[in-house]
């Protein structure tokens, strides 16, 4: 009795400020789509097909493409000197939000971007080069974007799995076994490893997809514009000024969440049909081959090479007063942007503090969590993690505003504080769960022998030991949080700006070398956040 | 019995005439608003696609706080399509204290506040600065869209559809849009427009179909899906043999006019267009484009109208609002927003309306960039055509 009256408490405030707002948003965003009208409007839209297209194909090849090549860089490094930095640094990398690496890597590519002032000033052209770089109409860009994005995301997901000490005997032991059956290293990682992988990806995976499919913010940014992926239609359509249009978004949001939702059980059903000749692969062999570490090694440096030159290019943009094309360096620089952007602080402000008390809150409510209710109810608390960040935020975000239209909440910080929370909750939850659940219960044990109480147990010792932990779910937090752009731009009503808001508005086509400084900020504050994280991590023994 | 003012309106509010209770808030004494505008803030939603714009309400934004003591907050959107949606659904769900006070605003969204009396009002003509406002000579100060303003907003500036380039680079610009079609020819790959719904996209292929269509009285009405039908064949014809030669084949189109700016201004293009006369002008004062930057209209004119400003039912910062809308139309608000150097607006006031010392605050004079021979001013089809154009646009050139 006592235990669930604990847990009832323990519950209560992630119930009302997190779960509450989810499932209301959920039930609003199916109610919105009951119109019938709206339905055939969708479906009649001239764009409808292509874009729907669009959005999953680019979904589709981000996905399976960042997943090769992070499996291809993980085995090649794997085992290596290199891999524990490497999947120390990954957190960085996957930091760094998309739309302000979107940004970076557009400002690199566009026909008077750096990388077509090279060949620019060598031949001494006068004019940019014609090229069909940013706002593909295949959306080649916004791919290349999500790849360069997904891939340290799924190399962090497969060090994390890795880590984990089950998996890692197991592993070695597959590795003895396959090696002494003559196996060459990559017929081990093909046949052995990656089959054990990718089934414990999966809901990772299936985020990363939707994501990639029904994105906002960055295809604004960077994709196509004729047609533009379906989420582009939706989203526009949510904003117009009249109300049929706006219906015809929400039932927009829903058919992308359905078509997503139904690909991803035929692909599931695909799967089981398909494991039998998966299995038969994996038994024939053996063939000696082993890893390519060269190619693997090339890849990642690639990668690495392209972050740093789009934080150079947002650096030198957002400096750059003149930068006539094609010289390849600014003529006159100023600070101005800078200056411009300090000046009226708000944003910058607003987004941090978003970010920080989503994180406090939600650590505070993970740990609750997991200290009152019994570990036999998490898959439940799981599967709607997993729901909040697979579902696209379209969805719960216009949910979201309906229900908080009628509560009043639209326009103020309360409001908007909650929007950030439903995903960065989302996010810290499963970041912490495997470690915090972990947790050796002897310890308890010892200090219960020792009359110590639990808040002060829970001070002295485990909070110290899962510091690492606590510290890379805040960090991921602060990631996530910053990130949001569709929930704000609906509930904040034009309110309060943030960081996110700011760079979209200026991304279509306002001053340069603010949109860089508002990317710049963006991409700063998580950056510094993994690297408090990396450093509170390596401090414990 | 003591019959006090108060008692007597409280009378009059119990015995049924409190209908009329909310228009004593606009017959209310300037100086009323004034008292009741102090302290307040003013959420201004407006299009901030420009950065002189968003600098220029900044410096307003510090008048009216160390004049009235209002502040002024500038909510920067991309489409002003996104208040009307947020207005409409805030009154829907019954809330009074609307996140937006002040909207910059015209045309299709004017008109469909005003159908779902969205708008606070009238209010426009009760302006002290009202008064110097040309409407005789500016009609559409007035008439929005062939749409009556009916005092609901108060008019902000003028615009004509421009266009310009680098006359280093031109040797004679389009004057038409036939001219035009052959320039692309002439230039491949470097003219473009913004995709519609952009409101410069938008004008564009309005004036399109002002150029090509039979009876342009027929503009004048409102609009249904059989009358575009008969009448656009020809403007899709002149689009369709301008497409080929645009920018990446007419296949894509920037989503903005800053973005085509800013593309003419890296010489990816050849020309862009602005609803700002003056927009190239100030382009070459605040040194972004070079001074053999030239601006023109076509010879047979171009479509021009007015911008306003307007006050959502729901604002509860009314008389702030209006004590703002009517400083935006005071000649020293006008003659700065005229000025080339920040913004270079035309103004919506008639200048010999203006005290001597009023009119010093116009400096008026051609600079580079200025369009040299003004072209006469088309009046805008009605609101009810463009959700048309717009959806036609993209059933023909979307996929």
């Amino acid at each position: 009795m006592r235990t669930k009256l604990t847990a009832l408490v323990g519950f209560l405030p992630l119930g009302a400020f997190w779960l509450f707002p989810l499932l209301m948003g959920l039930l609003a965003a199916f109610y919105a789509a009951g119109d019938g009208a709206a339905w055939s409007a969708l479906f009649a839209h001239p764009q409808f097909w292509s874009a729907l297209r669009l959005s999953l194909v680019t979904g589709t090849v981000s996905l399976v493409v960042s997943t090769v090549l992070a499996l291809w860089i993980v085995a090649g490094v794997h085992g290596t000197s290199r891999w524990p930095r490497l999947a120390g640094h990954m957190g960085g990398f996957l930091s760094l939000p998309h739309l302000a690496f979107a940004i970076g890597l557009g400002f690199l590519i566009m026909p008077s971007g750096l990388m077509a002032r090279v060949p620019g000033s060598l031949a001494g052209w006068t004019a940019p080069p014609q090229w069909i770089t940013t706002q593909d109409p295949y959306g080649i860009s916004l791919v290349a974007v999500l790849i360069l994005k997904e891939v340290p995301f799924v190399i962090w997901l497969i060090s994390s799995l890795l880590a984990r000490k089950d998996m890692a005997l197991m592993l070695r032991g597959h590795w003895l076994v396959s090696q002494s059956l003559g196996h060459g290293s990559a017929s081990t990682w093909l046949r052995v490893f990656i089959p054990q992988i990718l089934p414990r990806l999966k809901w990772p995976l299936i985020i990363v997809w939707v994501y990639g499919a029904s994105v906002v913010d960055v295809a604004l940014a960077i994709g196509p514009t004729q047609p533009p992926p379906l989420a582009v239609i939706i989203w526009a359509d949510l904003n117009n000024a009249d109300q049929a249009i706006n219906a015809r978004g929400s039932v927009g949001a829903l058919f992308l969440t359905v078509v997503l939702a139904g690909l991803g059980l035929a692909f599931h059903a695909a799967w089981r049909l398909a494991s039998p000749k998966i299995a038969r692969f994996v038994v024939r062999g053996p063939s000696p081959g082993s890893i390519a570490r060269k190619s693997a090694l090339a890849l990642l440096t690639f990668m690495c090479a392209i972050y740093v030159l789009v934080l150079l290019v947002l650096g030198i943009m957002s400096i750059a007063a003149q930068w006539p094309y094609p010289d390849l360096l600014p003529t006159q620089l100023r600070w101005a942007a800078w200056e411009q952007a300090l000046a009226s602080p708000a944003p910058l402000i607003n987004s941090l503090s978003f970010a920080l008390a989503c994180v406090i809150a939600a650590l505070a409510f993970a740990v609750m969590w997991f200290e009152s209710v019994d570990e036999r109810l998490d898959p439940v608390l799981l599967a709607l993690a997993v729901a909040a960040l697979a579902l696209p935020s379209l969805l719960i975000a216009d949910g979201q505003y309906l229900v908080f239209l009628q509560l009043g909440l639209n326009g103020t910080w309360f409001g908007v504080f909650l929007a950030h929370l439903t995903p960065v909750f989302a996010y810290v939850f499963i970041v912490l769960k495997g470690p915090y659940r972990a947790f050796d219960a002897r310890y308890r044990s010892v200090s219960l022998g020792l009359n110590t109480s639990a808040l002060r147990f829970w001070l002295a010792i485990k909070m110290p030991l899962l510091k690492p932990a606590l510290a890379a779910a805040a960090a991921i937090g602060v990631g996530v949080g910053m990130a949001q752009y569709v929930p704000i731009q609906l509930i904040a009503a034009g309110r309060i700006s943030t960081l996110s808001i700011e760079a979209v508005t200026l991304a279509s086509g306002g001053n340069r070398q603010l949109l860089a400084v508002f990317s710049l900020m963006l991409a700063v504050i998580p950056l510094a956040a993994f690297a408090c994280a990396a450093r509170l991590g390596r401090q414990t023994p | 019995m003591h019959i006090t003012r108060r008692g007597l309106i409280k009378a009059a509010l119990a015995t049924g005439l409190a209908p009329l209770a909310p228009k004593l808030g606009y017959a209310a004494t300037w100086a009323g608003i004034e008292a009741d505008a102090k302290g307040k803030t003013v959420y201004f939603n407006a299009w901030a696609g420009s950065e002189t714009i968003n600098a220029y309400i900044a410096w307003a934004g510090e008048q009216v706080k160390s004049r009235f003591g209002v502040t002024l907050n500038h909510v920067k959107i991309t489409d002003t399509a996104e208040v009307v949606r947020r207005v409409r659904d805030e009154v829907k769900a019954g809330k009074t204290d609307g996140s937006a006070d002040l909207v910059w605003i015209n045309g299709e969204n004017f008109r469909a506040m005003k159908a779902d009396k969205l708008l606070f009002g009238p209010f426009a003509s009760q302006l002290p600065n009202f008064k110097y406002v040309d409407v005789a000579g500016k009609p559409t100060t007035l008439v929005d869209f062939a749409e009556p303003t009916e005092g609901l907003e108060s008019p902000w500036g003028m615009a004509q559809l421009t266009f310009f380039g680098d006359g280093s680079k031109i040797a004679s610009p389009p004057k038409s849009m036939v001219e035009l079609v052959e320039f692309a020819k002439a230039n491949p790959g470097r003219v473009s427009y913004p995709a519609p719904p952009d409101f410069h996209g938008t004008t564009f292929v309005k004036q399109a179909l002002i150029e090509t269509i039979s009876h342009k009285s027929v503009l004048q009405g409102v609009a249904t899906k059989d009358l575009f039908a008969t009448v656009s064949g020809p403007m899709f014809a002149l689009l369709d043999s301008l497409h080929p030669h645009l920018w990446r084949d007419g296949k894509q189109f920037p989503q903005a006019q800053a973005q085509l700016k800013q593309m003419l201004a890296d010489g990816e293009l050849l020309m862009a267009l602005t609803f700002n006369p003056n927009e190239a002008a100030n382009l070459v004062a605040t040194r972004e484009l070079p001074a053999s930057t030239i601006a023109w209209q076509y010879t047979a004119g171009t479509i021009g109208n007015t911008h306003f400003v307007a006050i959502p039912v729901n604002s509860k910062a009314t008389a702030a609002a209006q004590l703002v809308a009517n400083f935006l139309l005071s000649p020293e608000a006008q003659g700065r927003k005229a000025d080339l150097k920040t913004w270079g607006d035309p103004t919506v006031l008639a200048m010999a309306k203006l005290s001597a010392d009023d009119a010093k605050f116009f400096t008026g004079g051609n600079a580079p960039g200025s369009v040299t021979a003004p072209a006469p001013t088309i009046p805008e089809p009605h609101g009810s055509w463009v959700p048309l154009i717009e959806a036609a646009w993209l059933e023909h050139y979307g996929a």
